[in-house]
């Protein structure tokens, strides 16, 4: 009966929503044409997405940036401190081989995609996520006693904060140089030829920050899940 | 002058290097978030008084107006940043003693959570207030997990349930808000939102009120708030309730006076769910015997009253109602510290358990006794001028039936709060041992006591500041106008 009661609420409302999706009209987006038909020209960065990310809206990615970085405090300090055997099943020697003959490339692709985030389709989140698998296929194939081995949890921390400290510092670097704070575009950095990979002033520093914190913070929160009690 | 953003880049910036400074020595952790703490509030200070002359908009990475994000320092901005700075650093300086469990992590997450009520009231910009309010919520339930207690764990996970349900309401709000205005500043938000559709408007009001009520704790969604404070660091509990609720609080009005206006519909709404959560609240505290218990109901009911004042519409209502949510951060923050002291030196929890420290600890439990009375409302403290202005305000409007339950809610909270002074002011069975206080435990609270009295005595000194909080909310193009550069 309850169930039924539950059912009957949901369908109204969802059935209120869906009339008001309907009824939604749309605006004339100036600002997102602004983007379209500005943002190589204004940012000298190629990826529109890394622009909006990083230039026009990068104080809202330090605010996403210290989302994550909370969250990985967090769980680190929630889930328990003791090293308990891993779920793993013991894999073969043809699992370890290919998983350490993929970990140079998984590495060179991370970094790649946080290096050219202005350029082409990625940046620090999407590198940072991917250079955080290499430590996360460490700690499945071979356990987590040595992936914790291969790269403490201390320098991982480290990492972490300092990516973080890093995007904080590139903002002040605006303020130093007579600008705003996270002025790039609009303040005096040499903003060189849209396409190369040293242009668009701080934007791929700020992605290098954010790849070196995600990366970081994804495996923090990765190996301090895959313990249990 | 650059400092508005420093405001919220200096916390964070102390919280990412303090992982870094615990490497090379532990004994500087605290060093510097006491140096930090200190800038922090000298900074907002600067701030304040400059926004006080003049309100600051300020453009992150120096784009137009509409391109990037601004920050904007109104009267009513200040006026949250000034209770920011000063909670904030009460509890800090209380918490080098208090706090002796993951030390780094809780002023990591301390900082991290100053920095988001401080954006969360100084951006002009929807989605980098959903950013801040993120942070806020991300690192509220750390902070009530942080004693790792059994209790503590509870009060987190219902936390984290009832977060995540307000914070989907919030982003699907903002999310419609940008579908129908094609913005994201408040400005140009508020100018185009107009144009939207009845329906689609309705939509966003009840998703906002939805999504911060829960935060913010109108009646029907509050019930996660007394379990979690039950379980949290006294600290904590000083700072969600002067400053974690508070900043929800003000985004919903800042949203609604923008977006909306106050219409007749919205004002009677606001009004009369503001009586209702207080009468309720207050009805609930009376039966509470836990301490924090019953200091987390006896914040929601706060909650209605400044509800109740803002949603009167008018210059006087918007005046009494931020005057007392300025005055709430303030005694609010004095009762908890002042039950962390009493929990940290006997290990009080209870209303029972009080009974002696009266005698035992007579000055920290005058700070609190103060602190009480000015809670209930009672001349001469400051919880009394701004419940006579809410009072006074609702007379005029004539909303008789809300001007009336006022007292009445008043009268109710004597009736709870007198059983914790007089259980303080009795005699105990046996002879109390209490260990002498650290100054660090006393000071903050004996300050922010002290404050709730001369506020009361002399209110000017916060009139000044919000004498012209009606100026920005009231019509709302005095704020686009603002923000625009016009």
């Amino acid at each position: 009966m309850r169930k039924f009661a539950s059912l009957v609420v949901v369908v109204i409302l969802s059935s209120l929503l869906m009339m008001t999706f309907l009824s939604l009209s749309t605006a004339d987006y100036e600002l997102s044409e602004h983007y379209i038909n500005y943002g190589v020209e204004e940012t000298k960065a190629l990826n529109l997405v890394t622009a909006i990310l990083f230039d026009y809206r990068a104080f809202d990615t330090l605010g996403e940036a210290t989302v994550v970085f909370a969250v990985a405090s967090t769980i680190a300090f929630l889930v328990p401190k003791r090293t308990a055997s891993m779920i793993s099943a013991r894999f073969s020697i043809i699992m370890q081989q290919t998983t350490s003959l993929v970990i140079p490339f998984l590495f060179i692709i991370g970094a790649y995609i946080i290096a050219y985030g202005h350029i082409s389709p990625g940046g620090g989140f999407a590198g940072g996520v991917i250079l955080a698998v290499i430590t996360i296929l460490i700690t499945v194939t071979f356990g987590i006693r040595y992936s914790d081995r291969q790269v403490r949890s201390r320098i991982k921390s480290f990492m972490e904060s300092f990516g973080a400290m890093g995007f904080v510092l590139l903002g002040l670097l605006g303020m130093a140089l007579g600008g705003n704070f996270l002025a790039n575009a609009n303040s005096h950095f040499n903003l060189g030829v849209p396409g190369d990979l040293i242009s668009s002033g701080i934007i791929p520093h700020l992605n290098v920050m954010t790849g070196l914190k995600v990366a970081a913070g994804l495996s923090i929160m990765f190996n301090s899940l895959i313990k249990e009690e | 002058m650059d400092t508005p953003v420093l405001l919220i880049a200096l916390p964070l910036l102390t919280a990412f290097s303090l992982g870094i400074i615990k490497i090379f020595s532990k004994k500087m952790v605290k060093v510097v978030t006491v140096i930090s703490a200190t800038v922090h509030l000298a900074l907002i200070m600067s701030v304040v008084r400059e926004a006080m002359q003049r309100p600051i908009v300020y453009h992150l990475g120096d784009w137009d107006n509409l391109l990037g994000i601004s920050l904007v320092i109104d009267s009513f901005s200040a006026m949250m940043a000034l209770l920011i700075g000063v909670l904030a650093y009460a509890v800090i300086i209380y918490s080098l003693v208090y706090v002796d469990f993951h030390e780094l992590k809780y002023y990591v997450l301390s900082f991290l959570l100053i920095a988001g009520v401080m954006g969360m009231s100084l951006t002009g910009d929807l989605f980098n207030l959903y950013v801040f309010f993120e942070i806020v919520s991300i690192t509220s339930y750390a902070l009530v997990a942080i004693k790792e207690e059994k209790a503590s764990f509870e009060g987190a996970f219902k936390y984290l349930v009832m977060g995540m349900l307000s914070g989907a309401f919030v982003l699907l709000a903002i999310i419609l808000t940008y579908q129908v205005t094609g913005a994201l500043n408040f400005a140009q938000v508020a100018a185009n939102f107009g144009d939207a559709p009845m329906l689609v408007r309705q939509t966003i009001f009840v998703f906002f009120l939805i999504g911060f009520g829960t935060k913010f704790c109108l009646v029907p969604l509050h019930a996660w708030l007394p379990d979690v404070y039950c379980g949290a660091p006294a600290s904590f509990n000083a700072l969600s309730s002067g400053l974690v609720i508070k900043a929800s609080l003000y985004a919903f009005i800042r949203i609604v006076y923008l977006l909306f206006g106050m219409t007749t519909g919205i004002s009677q709404v606001m009004i009369y769910w503001g009586v209702l959560t207080f009468l309720v609240a207050h009805i609930l505290a009376y039966q509470q015997e836990s301490l924090k218990r019953l200091l987390g109901y006896s914040s929601i009911a706060q909650i209605g009253y400044i509800m109740l004042a803002i949603g009167l519409g008018t210059e006087s209502g918007i005046i009494a109602g931020s005057y007392h949510l300025f005055n709430d951060g303030l005694m609010k923050a004095t009762l908890f510290l002042g039950v962390g002291i009493f929990s940290y030196t006997v290990g009080a929890s209870k209303i029972d358990d009080l009974k002696g420290l009266g005698f035992s600890m007579p000055k920290v439990s005058f700070a609190v006794v103060i602190a009480t009375l000015a809670i209930i409302g009672l001349p001469p403290f400051n919880g009394f001028i701004s419940k006579w202005l809410i009072l006074q305000a609702a007379w005029e409007t004539e909303y008789i039936v809300a001007a009336f339950f006022v007292p009445i809610g008043s009268l109710l909270s004597l009736g709870y709060y007198l059983k914790v002074i007089k259980a303080l002011y009795s005699r105990a069975e046996g002879e109390l041992e209490v260990k002498p206080i650290d100054w660090k435990l006393r000071v903050p609270t004996y300050v922010l006591s002290a404050a709730c009295l001369v506020m009361g005595i002399i209110p000017n000194l916060s009139l000044a500041l919000i004498t012209n909080i009606p100026k920005f909310l009231l019509d709302s193009s005095n704020y686009i106008n603002l923000l625009l550069g016009r």
